[in-house]
C-alpha cells in the first residue's frame, strides 16, 4: 500500500487514499477479547451485497403492474430466464437470513452493552438500518402479487387507520387507493428498489463511521484508547479480516445450502397463489422475522387500541436501551441479574415468534399477552437492575 | 473452544425456533387436514363410501357401446367412435355450466369402482349435488357393460400430461402451459361457485400430500368446493401430479446439480480461508 510510485501514489496525492486506508483498514484496531459474534456486522454487510447483486438481476425481468408481477415472477424469472431461479432463492433466502444475522448482530450488542457511552450514535444509527431494513423487507414482500404478500400489506396498511384524526385519511394516501391495488405495488416497487436501499447505504456510512471514531466494544466491556489497543488490539486488515474471512466462508456455505436445497421457509405455499382482493386466506401472518411483534400486536387481545400502541413500542423501545440502562458495568458478562433478564428476553423473543404464526385462540392468546407482558418487563426491569448494580458498584468503590 | 459454544447456542436457538415456525405452526395450522387425511384415509383409491360393484357381474363392451348410443350421445362426444358432440362447446357449456367431456379416453384414468357408482348416481360419485350430470336409471348391468365398453376404446398407459388434460382442463386452465380451460370462466362462475384456480404452479402452493387427498374427496379437504369428485384412480393420479410437479417446478434437476458444484466450491473456499486464518494469526499470540 506505502509503495513509492505508480497508481497508488498518484491516487494517494489526489485523494489521500494511504491515510483513508489506514483509518478504515490497517490502523483501525479491534480489542482481542472479542468472539466470532464480532463477524455478524460484516456479515449483515455481505448479505446485503447479495441482495442488491441479486436484486439487480431480479429488476432486469421483474414487471411493477398488478396484471403482469405475479407471472413475470413465476414464469419469466423461475422458468424462462436461464438461472433466473438462482435469483429469485437467493434474494427470498437472503432477504430472511439478513434478519437472522441482523437479530444475532443486535443480541451481541445487547448481552456485552455495546449500546452504552460512548457508543449511543452506533447504537441509534444501527436501530435505524433495522427499521428501514424492515421497511425493505415489507416493501418487497408485495412485489410477487401472491395471495400472502396481499394480504399482509392489506393487514399492515389498515393498522394505520387506527391513528388518530388522519388515520383513514393516510391509509388511502399510503395505498394509493381504497384497498391494496396497482397503485400501492407500484409505490412499494419505488420504495423497495430505489429509495430504502438509498437509505441504507447512506445510514451504513454512518454506522461504519461511528464505530470507527469511538471503537468497537469487547466481551469485558473494558474500555480501551486508541493508543492501548495498538499495543493490546489487532488490526481489522490483515488480522480481523482473515478470520471474518473463513467465518464469511463457512456461513455462505450454509446460506447457499437454504438457497439450493431448503429455500421453503422463505416463499410460503399460499404466495404461490396470485393475488386475489375477494379471497382472505385462511391464515394471514408476516413473515418470520415479523412474529415477535406481530404477536405483540394481536397479544392484547381486549383491545385492539392497546395492541396496537403496544405494537409501535415494541419495534421501538429498543431505541432507548442506552437511556434505560444506566449501570456503570458495560458488559452482561460481569452482569449476574442483566445476564439473566436478558436470556429471558430472548427466550420471550423466541417464543413470541413462535406463537406469532399460530392462530390467536385460547390458550394461544392468554400466552400471547404473557410473552407480551414479559417483552415489555425486560425494559421495565433495566432500571432497576440498574440500580442495584449502582450501590453494588459503589459499595465495592469504598 | 468458546466460539464453539457460542456457536452451540446459536444453532439450538435457531433450530428451535425454526421448529416453531415449520412443523409446528403446520400440524397446527393444518389439523383439520390432517384429521381429514386420517380419518378417510386418503388418498382412498378403493373409494370405500361408494358401493361395490355386484359379485359376478360381467361387463360386456359390445352390449356398453349401444347402452352408450342410448344414454350418452345426447350430451357426450366419442371422437374416437366417429361421434361428435351435439351441440357446439361454447353452447353446451352455456346450458351445463361446462363443457361435457368427450368419452374417447375418460375410462383409462377412472377407476372402475368409482365409474360404476358414477353411472349409477352421479351427485353421489362426485360429492358434489350440483353436479351437472343427472342420473340415467342404468340398471346394474348397463353401467358395467358401459365400463367395459369406456375401458376397452381408452388410450393405455396415458402420460400425466394426457391424464391431466383428460381429467383437468374441462375447468382448469394451466396459463403457464398455454393451457386453456375448456369451459368459459363465466359459466362455471356461475356453476360452481367461483373460477376453477390455474394449475400453472398449484403443485408449489398446495404440496404433494394435500393434492393427493383432495383430488382423491375434495369434499373431505374443503368441504363445499365446488370441486366435484373425478375419480381418478391411483396409477392416473400419481401421474397427474408427477406432472404438477414437473410443470411447477422445472428446474429441479439443474438446481441440485448446481447446488452441489456450488457448495463444493464453498467448502473449498472454507479450507483456504482457515488456512489464512491460521497463518495470520500464527504470530500474534
Amino acid at each position: 500500500m506505502e509503495k513509492k510510485g505508480g497508481l497508488l501514489e498518484w491516487l494517494d496525492k489526489r485523494l489521500a487514499v494511504n491515510a483513508l486506508w489506514r483509518i478504515m483498514m490497517s490502523e483501525y484496531y479491534l480489542p482481542k477479547n472479542i468472539n466470532f459474534l464480532w463477524s455478524f456486522g460484516v456479515l449483515t454487510m455481505l448479505v446485503f451485497a447479495i441482495l442488491v447483486i441479486s436484486g439487480i438481476f431480479l429488476l432486469m425481468y421483474y414487471k411493477p403492474d398488478a396484471k403482469l408481477a405475479f407471472d413475470s415472477v413465476n414464469k419469466t424469472i423461475m422458468m424462462d430466464v436461464a438461472f433466473g431461479w438462482v435469483f429469485r432463492h437467493t434474494h427470498a433466502v437472503a432477504a430472511s437470513i439478513m434478519f437472522l444475522v441482523l437479530y444475532i448482530h443486535m443480541a451481541r450488542g445487547l448481552y456485552y452493552g455495546s449500546y452504552k457511552a460512548p457508543r449511543e450514535v452506533v447504537w441509534i444509527t444501527g436501530f435505524l438500518l433495522f427499521v428501514l431494513m424492515s421497511a425493505t423487507a415489507f416493501t418487497g414482500y408485495l412485489l410477487p402479487w401472491g395471495q400472502m404478500s396481499y394480504w399482509a400489506a392489506q393487514t399492515i396498511t389498515t393498522l394505520f387507520e387506527k391513528i388518530p384524526f388522519i388515520g383513514p385519511d393516510l391509509v388511502i394516501w399510503i395505498r394509493g387507493n381504497y384497498i391494496v391495488a396497482d397503485a400501492t405495488l407500484t409505490r412499494f416497487f419505488a420504495l423497495h428498489v430505489v429509495f430504502l436501499p438509498l437509505l441504507l447505504i447512506f445510514v451504513t456510512a454512518v454506522h461504519l463511521y461511528a464505530v470507527r471514531i469511538v471503537g468497537s466494544n469487547n466481551e469485558d466491556g473494558i474500555p480501551m484508547t486508541k493508543e492501548e489497543k495498538k499495543v493490546k488490539g489487532i488490526p481489522f486488515w490483515p488480522v480481523f479480516m482473515a478470520k471474518e474471512y473463513f467465518v464469511m466462508s463457512v456461513f455462505l456455505l450454509f446460506f447457499f445450502y437454504l438457497v439450493f436445497f431448503n429455500y421453503n421457509f422463505a416463499m410460503d405455499p399460499i404466495n404461490f397463489q396470485p393475488a386475489d382482493y375477494l379471497q382472505t386466506p385462511m391464515h394471514i401472518y408476516p413473515e418470520w422475522y415479523f412474529l415477535a411483534y406481530y404477536e405483540v400486536l394481536r397479544g392484547f387481545f381486549f383491545s385492539q387500541n392497546l395492541g396496537l400502541i403496544a405494537f409501535v413500542a415494541s419495534m421501538f423501545i429498543i431505541l432507548f436501551m442506552p437511556w434505560l440502562d444506566r449501570s456503570p458495568i458495560v458488559s452482561g458478562k460481569h452482569r449476574p441479574l442483566y445476564k439473566i433478564a436478558f436470556w429471558i428476553f430472548i427466550f420471550d423473543f423466541i417464543f413470541l415468534t413462535i406463537l406469532g404464526k399460530l392462530p390467536p385462540t385460547g390458550l394461544y392468546a392468554w400466552l400471547g399477552l404473557a410473552g407480551s407482558i414479559v417483552f415489555f418487563l425486560f425494559f421495565a426491569a433495566l432500571p432497576i437492575i440498574s440500580k442495584i448494580e449502582k450501590s453494588q458498584v459503589e459499595k465495592a468503590g469504598r | 473452544m468458546k466460539e464453539l459454544k457460542i456457536l452451540a447456542v446459536i444453532v439450538v436457538l435457531v433450530l428451535i425456533g425454526y421448529w416453531g415456525i415449520e412443523p409446528l405452526a403446520h400440524s397446527i395450522m393444518h389439523k383439520h387436514i390432517e384429521e381429514a387425511i386420517k380419518k378417510y384415509n386418503l388418498p382412498d383409491f378403493k373409494f370405500s363410501d361408494l358401493d361395490p360393484i355386484p359379485s359376478g357381474l360381467q361387463g360386456n363392451p359390445q352390449a356398453g357401446k349401444e347402452a352408450v348410443k342410448t344414454f350418452c350421445i345426447s350430451c357426450h362426444s366419442v371422437k374416437k367412435e366417429g361421434i361428435n358432440a351435439p351441440m357446439p362447446p361454447q353452447a353446451a357449456a352455456q346450458s351445463f355450466g361446462v363443457v361435457p367431456p368427450d368419452l374417447s379416453n375418460i375410462g383409462g384414468i377412472l377407476d372402475e369402482k368409482y365409474l360404476f357408482n358414477f353411472l349409477k348416481n352421479p351427485q353421489k360419485a362426485t360429492e358434489n349435488p350440483k353436479f351437472a350430470m343427472p342420473a340415467l336409471g342404468l340398471s346394474d348391468q348397463q353401467a358395467i357393460d358401459i365400463v367395459a365398453y369406456l375401458k376397452s376404446i381408452a388410450k393405455k398407459n396415458m402420460s400425466g400430461k394426457e391424464v391431466v388434460e383428460e381429467g383437468c382442463v374441462r375447468c382448469h386452465s394451466i396459463k403457464y402451459q398455454k393451457i386453456q380451460a375448456l369451459s368459459p370462466p363465466d359459466t362455471m362462475k356461475k356453476y360452481l361457485g367461483k373460477v376453477p384456480p390455474d394449475l400453472s404452479v398449484i403443485y408449489k402452493a398446495k404440496g404433494e400430500e394435500y393434492l393427493h387427498a383432495f383430488i382423491n374427496k375434495p369434499q373431505a379437504i374443503l368441504p363445499g368446493t365446488g370441486m366435484p369428485r373425478v375419480g381418478l384412480d391411483k396409477e392416473a393420479q400419481e401421474k397427474a401430479i408427477a406432472y404438477l410437479e414437473e410443470i411447477a417446478d422445472p428446474h429441479k434437476e439443474q438446481r441440485t446439480k448446481v447446488g452441489i458444484i456450488v457448495l463444493a466450491y464453498l467448502l473449498v473456499m472454507v479450507g483456504l480461508t482457515y488456512a489464512w486464518k491460521r497463518k495470520i494469526w500464527k504470530n500474534l499470540h
